[in-house]
Formats: structure tokens, C-alpha cells, sequence
């Protein structure tokens, strides 16, 4: 039986093979882990920023950082840990370098327009809307978590492990969010 | 609005809130080509000796200006005011300001300290130590009326992500996890950002 890494379809020794491979200048094996992994750290990197050009360049700034500190690796934690942790600094440094993490309201607009329909049948558009703009509006420590836990389904370790915090930060941070955001949803349904 | 519906709606914003449109891999792996492995070598960051002599520097200036503003700025000794009820606004600050000075010396001795992380055996573990502490004394300051001013907060809170990463700093030493560390140093500017802030602490009041 193959032992594989969360997030990573490689068995474990294929996938250190991959990476040593890559830090002795094997230029296919980069260029297999980049297709292996870049997906996902797109993914991760257009959620947290909302900005498709923003997230391109975080995607290769995180990949060039990646490469470069390849032969750094020393296989104690999970490839695929040490990759988010790399991607959500990069992302939050680089949003914060840019100021457009949640400062001006054109951006949070231009993130809506990826809002799109087609998820759970029931779900009224405009609760929808009002969904996307409360997890806008929190504060980076609680939306981060929030968005790595319940949209992209990293675990309490994982988040952990990337944003630097306890497993139990990570918890009391999507548990203060999803309190924010039922307040603000019941305040919505109120209201309309 | 329950648990039960909020999940709901979560589930639905997974397939629809900020949906990335694919990325242009090959142009994205253009990129990357060229500033990993063709572009001129960026691998070393600036010396850490140039960069831990000017933490030292900037820090040494920065607390001795904001403590030389702060006592010319404080007209009466604490002494004469030995009942809490009638201290001053600026006596009622001093305690704040005090412990957010010596915990902004520390942390940026911390920092300066980082070069020689994991060259002797047990310092990182020094290091980490003392970065838990600090990160406990963040979150005290970001609860007490220092947060409330919002420079000082942006501070803290960075402070607070790089402490966590330094307080989780690998033994033996990770030249990765430090490059890391750096990055978040220079990007967020903390070092002339703490000198900064050292200096403006004598003109508030919390």
C-alpha cells in the first residue's frame, strides 16, 4: 500500500524523490511538482485575495520562493505543509504590501464579481451576496482561517501549521468568524 | 440563523464565493523559470550582520528619543501622586506606555538575535521561548487601550504573526523558516515600523 501526503495525489518516498530531484536541478521534476501543486495554491492564493492578476503573481512568487529554497527542505513536516505555509505568507505580505486587502471598497466589488451562482440549489442569491460580503468584512486573522477551514477544507493542523498558531487558535479563530457571520445574517434576514 | 443553516450556506459559498478562474500555468511557469532559475541570483538576502547592526542601531536611537520626549514631557513625578483616582491622564498611560517601550525593546532585540538562531545549541530554543512570552505580552497589548490606537494595533498584530513563526522556529536551525521570518520582517516593515512607534509613545495617551 502507497502512503500519500494530504493534498498531494504523490506517494510520500515519490514525492521526496520529486523534491530532491528538483533541488539537484532536475528541471522536469519542478516543473511535475508545479503542475502538482499549482491548482491549489491558486485556489487558496484567489480566495484569500480576490484578485485574479494579484493572485497569478502570488502563485509565482510563491512557487519562485519554493524552487529557491528547495535544497532548504529538510522533509520534517509534509512537502504539501511547508508549501501552504510559504503560499499564505506570501499572500498576506503581499496583500498587505499592495493595500488592497480589504482597505478599498472597488476591490471587495471587483471580488464579488466572482461570486458566481451554481453551488446549493436552495440558497437565495442575495443571501448569497450577503454571505460574501460578511466574510469580506472580517478581520484578516479570523477571515484567513475561516476561508482555509470551511471553503477550502484545510484541517485545524494544517492551518495551524501555516499560519504559525495552536490547533486551538485556529478553532477559536472559524469559531469567532462563524459567530460574526450568524449575526450579521440574521441582521440581513431582518432586514429583507 | 443556526449552525446548521450557516453550514448550508458555507457548503454553497465553497462552490461559489471567489471562484478562481484557471490559471495561465504556462505564462505563471514563464515567470517562474526566469526568477528562479535564470534571473540574477537573489538567493542571499541582504548580510544578517548589515541587518542586525542596523535593528541595534534604529532601536538604540528609537528608545532613546522616545524616553528622553517622555520624561521631558512629564511635568509631575509619579511619587507625588501616590492615589490612583487623581493621576493624570499621562500618569494613567506611563504603566501602558512603559511595558509597550520595553516590550518593543525586546522584541526588537529578539529580532536582532535571529542571525545567530540555531549556531549554538539551545538557541533556538531560547528564541522560541522568548518569542511565546512576547506573543503573550502582544495579545495583552492588543487588549489593553494601546490597541486602541490602530497604527499601534497593525503593529502588534504583525508583530504577532512574526512572533508565532519565530516561536515555532525548528530545531536545529531552518534556513527556510528564517528567510521566511526575514521576508515578513522587511515587507512589513517592522523594524523602522517598532523605531516608529518607540518614538510616537511619549505623545499618546491610552
Amino acid at each position: 500500500m502507497q502512503i500519500t501526503q494530504v493534498g498531494s495525489p504523490w506517494p510520500v518516498e515519490d514525492e521526496r524523490s520529486l523534491i530532491a530531484r528538483a533541488a539537484a536541478g532536475d528541471r522536469v521534476a519542478t516543473r511535475v511538482l508545479y503542475d502538482t501543486h499549482v491548482l491549489r495554491v491558486h485556489r487558496l492564493a484567489f480566495r484569500l485575495c480576490g484578485d485574479p492578476d494579484l493572485a497569478a503573481d502570488l502563485t509565482q512568487d510563491v512557487f519562485v520562493q519554493l524552487f529557491r529554497q528547495l535544497g532548504t527542505f529538510r522533509g520534517e513536516s509534509s512537502f504539501t505543509t511547508w508549501l501552504h505555509r510559504v503560499t499564505v505568507t506570501t499572500a498576506l505580505n503581499s496583500m498587505r504590501k499592495v493595500k488592497r486587502f480589504r482597505e478599498h471598497e472597488a476591490d471587495l466589488e471587483e471580488a464579488r464579481e466572482f461570486t458566481v451562482n451554481g453551488g446549493e440549489g436552495d440558497v437565495d442569491p442575495d443571501v448569497r451576496d450577503a454571505l460574501a460580503a460578511a466574510i469580506d468584512a472580517l478581520p484578516e486573522s479570523l477571515r484567513v482561517a475561516l476561508v482555509m477551514h470551511a471553503i477550502e477544507g484545510y484541517t485545524h493542523i494544517e492551518i495551524g501549521a501555516a499560519l504559525g498558531i495552536a490547533e486551538g487558535t485556529s478553532k477559536k479563530r472559524v469559531f469567532d468568524a462563524r459567530a460574526r457571520l450568524r449575526t450579521v445574517l440574521a441582521i440581513h434576514r431582518e432586514e429583507s | 440563523m443556526d449552525d446548521k443553516q450557516l453550514d448550508h450556506l458555507l457548503k454553497d459559498a465553497a462552490r461559489t464565493y471567489r471562484v478562481p478562474p484557471s490559471p495561465e500555468r504556462d505564462a505563471i511557469w514563464a515567470h517562474i523559470e526566469r526568477e528562479a532559475f535564470v534571473g540574477p541570483d537573489r538567493r542571499h538576502l541582504p548580510g544578517w550582520r548589515i541587518f542586525a547592526t542596523g535593528v541595534a542601531a534604529s532601536l538604540l536611537i528609537g528608545i532613546l528619543v522616545g524616553r528622553m520626549t517622555m520624561r521631558l514631557g512629564s511635568e509631575v513625578p509619579f511619587a507625588r501622586n501616590p492615589i490612583a483616582l487623581t493621576l493624570t491622564p499621562v500618569e494613567r498611560s506611563a504603566p501602558y506606555q512603559r511595558a509597550t517601550e520595553e516590550f518593543l525593546g525586546r522584541t526588537a532585540l529578539l529580532f536582532a538575535a535571529l542571525p545567530a538562531a540555531g549556531s549554538r545549541e539551545g538557541t533556538n530554543g531560547q528564541l522560541s521561548a522568548q518569542a511565546s512570552q512576547l506573543l503573550t505580552t502582544t495579545r495583552l497589548l492588543l487588549d489593553s487601550p494601546v490597541g486602541a490606537d490602530t497604527r499601534m494595533k497593525q503593529l502588534l498584530e504583525d508583530l504577532e504573526l512574526v512572533l508565532a513563526q519565530v516561536s515555532r522556529l525548528p530545531t536545529p536551525r531552518s534556513s527556510a523558516e528564517l528567510s521566511l521570518i526575514t521576508q515578513a520582517l522587511e515587507e512589513r516593515d517592522l523594524v523602522p515600523r517598532i523605531r516608529l512607534a518607540v518614538v510616537d509613545l511619549s505623545g499618546n495617551e491610552y
